[in-house]
């Protein structure tokens, strides 16, 4: 974290950065020159928080969606926070263009749309599990074709490009603000995770058993879900959507670990972070201009996923 | 005092009736196996005995107690239950599976404590299956996966198990296993089983071992008898169940006392 200080631009000596935290932290007058002291300390510095508090935020929900619907296939996006948030984002973008305006929206829409998911998938009480899915499956498209429906009717010299790079996942925005706000929900959904993380292997065994083996489960699924939820919306609604770390960095956390969500939640959790963090830096620095993030992620993670699933042979699927 | 007793118990799926008026008790160290037809109702039983389902009427006491108003985790305390077939998910090693065994005992937010591992450490030395602890369990065999769920039920320490079905699937000799692993349990630690099972020569076994068996013949709905198992699967009885000619062999091992078992000959009328 404090490596991917140094790089950018700006290209600065760890020395410097460390004295710039060092003056800044104890509300000393430093000697330094100011863009210096605002490269590090406003921008690149909220932007390493935000990346890792989003990628831990992505990878612990994922795992815990996993777990929870039993299913290796499910990611953080499921049950259509991402879609959800997406459209929110985008609405916001063609209605208001007002940075607050688009988080709000985005992270309400997002949790709107975990709650559909939840109504829908009540309706058939049988295999509650299954349909929850199937929910988030049909809440997610729906919501992709409103944001279709939204890029559509947006004016295609500013909104539109705006939609489309939202929708790609950025963490350029990073301001302390930000951070405040939507770290909350991120906090109190990771930190929700890890207190039931045990408990989550147990809910993968299925209702039935895990009611017998003397879990509450719709009080657990509940707490599970409503804290997946969080983590997620807070994460998407100040990056926009970041695809893939709510995927495949729990499956590689398991290829190296096992699956026992005891340490796998912990280990989601660094993972996610560090992966995020270093994609970001490559971002802003490989090329002149940003590169969007889920393009990224998804040519890093691709390759290195290959490479684990040689080496591990796949942990035992 | 019964450990469980079911009392005058009704269930319906919507409209359509599936249990009627079961009535039974399962004192300690006493195997209670109901046996019957596929579609007689036996694992729904067992569901409304667990409380995964809801009883239309009547009532389940577990030690006393009405089951609806037990939580889950005093529920578990009471009675484990080892599933028919378990889906199996991710590749937790066997040691992680039996764990889930504790979670009765642990909080809500908290993790197994070291008094778990132990007790973790001790069913599967019961079970004599430390040598797979740290194997992925989606890499057993039938017969091991159902002595890694006997494990988990096990690690609940509870007076009473629930068993659906247990040798469904195995081979000759891990049937076998199966049923002397629950034989060797009842004598050991004074458990009291409910089982369900296709097999009549399951009850045979038990009686044969001396551990005090009930079998009750379940046929559309409800219980069609109740009894001791040279009772209530007799040659008669195959006939007007399952329209299935059988004999009843019995024969002397070791010059001790009479072994019986029933053996299907042909099926009779229409198919």
């Amino acid at each position: 974290m404090i490596f991917s200080l140094t790089i950018g631009r700006y290209p600065l000596p760890l020395s410097v950065i460390a004295k710039i935290m060092w003056f800044r932290l104890w509300g000393l007058v430093g000697q330094f020159p100011d863009t210096y002291e605002v490269v590090v300390w406003d921008i690149r510095f909220p932007r390493a928080l935000l990346g890792v508090f989003v990628g831990a935020s992505l990878a612990v929900s994922g795992t815990a969606f996993q777990g929870l619907f039993r299913n290796p296939l499910v990611s953080s996006g499921t049950l259509g926070v991402s879609a959800g948030a997406g459209f929110g984002a985008s609405l916001a973008i063609v209605l208001f263009n007002n940075t607050a305006l688009i988080y709000i929206f985005a992270f309400a829409f997002g949790v709107l749309s975990v709650v559909l998911s939840y109504l829908i998938g009540r309706f058939y009480s049988a295999t509650p599990t299954i349909t929850l899915v199937l929910g988030g499956i049909i809440v997610s498209s729906v919501f992709s074709a409103l944001v279709s429906l939204v890029k559509y009717a947006a004016d295609p010299y500013e909104q539109l490009p705006a939609i489309v790079f939202w929708l790609m996942g950025s963490l350029a925005s990073a301001r302390y603000s930000d951070l405040m706000v939507a770290g909350i929900p991120m906090a109190i959904g990771m930190a929700g995770l890890f207190a039931v993380r045990w408990q989550i292997n147990v809910l993968s065994m299925g209702d039935r058993e895990a009611r017998s083996l003397g879990i509450n489960t719709s009080v657990a699924k509940g707490l599970v879900l409503a804290c997946a939820t969080m983590a997620t919306a807070g994460a998407v609604c100040v990056s926009g959507i970041i695809g893939w770390v709510g995927l495949v960095i729990p499956h590689i956390g398991r290829m190296l670990i096992g699956n026992d969500n005891k340490l796998l939640v912990p280990v989601s959790i660094s993972l996610g972070a560090c992966f995020l963090l270093l994609v970001d830096m490559l971002a802003r620095t490989i090329s002149g201009s940003e590169i969007p993030l889920s393009i990224l992620t998804a040519l890093l993670g691709g390759p290195f996923f290959v490479y684990l699933l040689k080496k591990t042979k796949g942990g035992g699927w | 005092m019964a450990l469980l007793e079911v009392k005058n118990l009704f269930f319906s799926y919507s409209d359509q009736p599936v249990l009627e008026e079961v009535n039974f008790k399962l004192g300690k160290g006493e195997i209670f196996c109901l046996f019957g037809p596929n579609g007689c109702g036996k694992s729904t039983l067992l569901e409304c005995v667990l409380g995964t389902l809801k009883i239309s009427r009547g009532y389940v006491y577990l030690n006393g107690r009405d089951v609806r108003n037990l939580r889950p985790a005093e529920a578990a305390r009471q009675m484990a239950y080892v599933p028919q077939l378990h889906q199996k998910t991710f590749p937790y090693t066997v040691k992680e599976i039996v764990l889930m065994g504790r979670a009765a005992y642990t909080g809500m937010f908290t993790s197994p404590s070291e008094e778990d591992y132990a007790a973790v450490e001790e069913a599967m030395q019961k079970i004599g299956i430390q040598r797979l602890s740290e194997k992925p369990y989606t890499q057993l065999s039938g017969g091991e996966l159902q002595l890694v769920m006997i494990a988990r039920a096990l690690a609940q320490k509870t007076p009473v198990m629930i068993m659906d079905e247990p040798t469904a699937h195995l081979d000759f000799r891990h049937e076998l296993i199966i049923l002397e692993t629950v034989v060797q349990l009842v004598r050991e630690t004074g458990l009291s089983i409910l089982m369900a099972t296709h097999f009549p020569n399951h009850a045979f076994f038990f009686d044969n071992n001396d551990i005090p068996t009930t079998v009750a013949l379940m046929n559309s709905r409800r219980f069609a008898a109740v009894g001791r198992p040279e009772e209530v699967l007799s040659e008669q009885s195959m006939q007007r169940t399952f329209n299935v000619e059988a004999r009843m062999v019995s024969y002397y091992r070791e010059g001790k006392k009479e072994f019986r078992q029933i053996v299907a000959v042909r099926t009779n009328g229409l198919r």
